[in-house]
């Protein structure tokens, strides 16, 4: 089986996280990532990042916005405040 | 007691609307303007969001007849939304980015990384280390220095969390091209919440 290092490992993996990385490649992955405690340190935060952003991203629409967008829509809808 | 009423589909709303249903449009409304708005907020800034916000709905209510449900109705949605925040960007002049390649994983001589387990996995723990405003602050600069393919990849991909088919759709470009740019700014993103805990990525 072909032996790959964390350099290239680490371009498999979104690929690998999917599904859709070809059976010969996981299988060459899983093998390196097995003995290799900084791979799996590196999965662990790769993994993380999309939640991390997505919870410090979340904002909430302010309630003045939400005010002024329904006047502006039901002004352009020909419609009474 | 009040005996819960089923809440009426997207589709059949939108069908409503388009037959001219104000209460329709606006439960529509009701029920994806937070989200829209977040869209705008991580696609362009909380500065431009408001107007892509009220841009968006705008559309909607235009093209709501020409609605046919070849897509479920919150794809449809999220595309205008998409387009409507790309081409508000696109009029603005954009400051150039401070790049992110600084932030790209480091290896060795024989592509092994550079840091150490516990390092490499800081990242991961950067709710935890940093104060939440700090983070939300750092978080909304970050994806807005992202080059802008991989942002729109990423935002939709990760933080609004659609499928890869479905933000290929969006983009039009191939579900690899997808993965390929998504990765990278997970790539860049994670090395930038490591720098942010005190660690070289």
């Amino acid at each position: 089986m072909k032996e790959i290092a964390c350099a290239s490992g680490v371009e498999l993996l979104m690929d690998y996280l999917e599904g859709v990385l070809p059976a010969d490649l996981r299988s060459a992955l899983d093998a390196h990532v097995a003995g290799c405690p900084r791979c799996v340190a590196f999965i662990a935060s790769y993994r993380e990042t999309p939640r991390l952003i997505r919870e410090a991203t979340a904002t909430e629409l302010p309630v003045h916005l939400q005010v002024s967008l329904r006047a502006f829509l039901r002004a352009q809808r020909g419609l009474p405040p | 007691m009040v005996v819960p009423t089923a809440e009426p589909s997207d589709e059949t709303l939108a069908a409503r609307a388009a037959a001219g249903d104000d209460h329709a449009f606006e439960e529509i409304l009701e029920r994806y303007q937070g989200r829209i708005f977040r869209l705008a907020c991580r696609l362009t800034s909380d500065t431009d969001a408001p107007d892509v916000l009220q841009e968006t709905f705008l559309q909607v209510h235009r093209h709501l007849p020409s609605f046919r449900g070849e897509s479920r109705f919150g794809t449809w949605l999220y595309r205008i939304a998409t387009n409507a925040a790309l081409m508000h960007r696109r009029a603005r002049a954009r400051r150039p980015a401070e790049p992110l390649e600084a932030f790209l994983p480091r290896f060795d001589g024989d592509g092994r990384h550079a840091g150490t387990p516990a390092e490499l996995q800081l990242a991961s723990r950067a709710d935890e280390l940093l104060d939440r405003h700090v983070l939300a602050e750092k978080a909304r600069a970050v994806i807005a220095r992202l080059p802008d393919l991989y942002r729109d990849a990423f935002v939709l991909r990760d933080l609004e969390e659609m499928s890869t088919a479905d933000v290929a759709h969006a983009l039009g470009v191939e579900p690899a091209t997808v993965r390929q740019r998504v990765h990278r700014a997970r790539l860049m993103l994670r090395g930038y919440l490591s720098d942010l805990v005190g660690v070289r990525p």
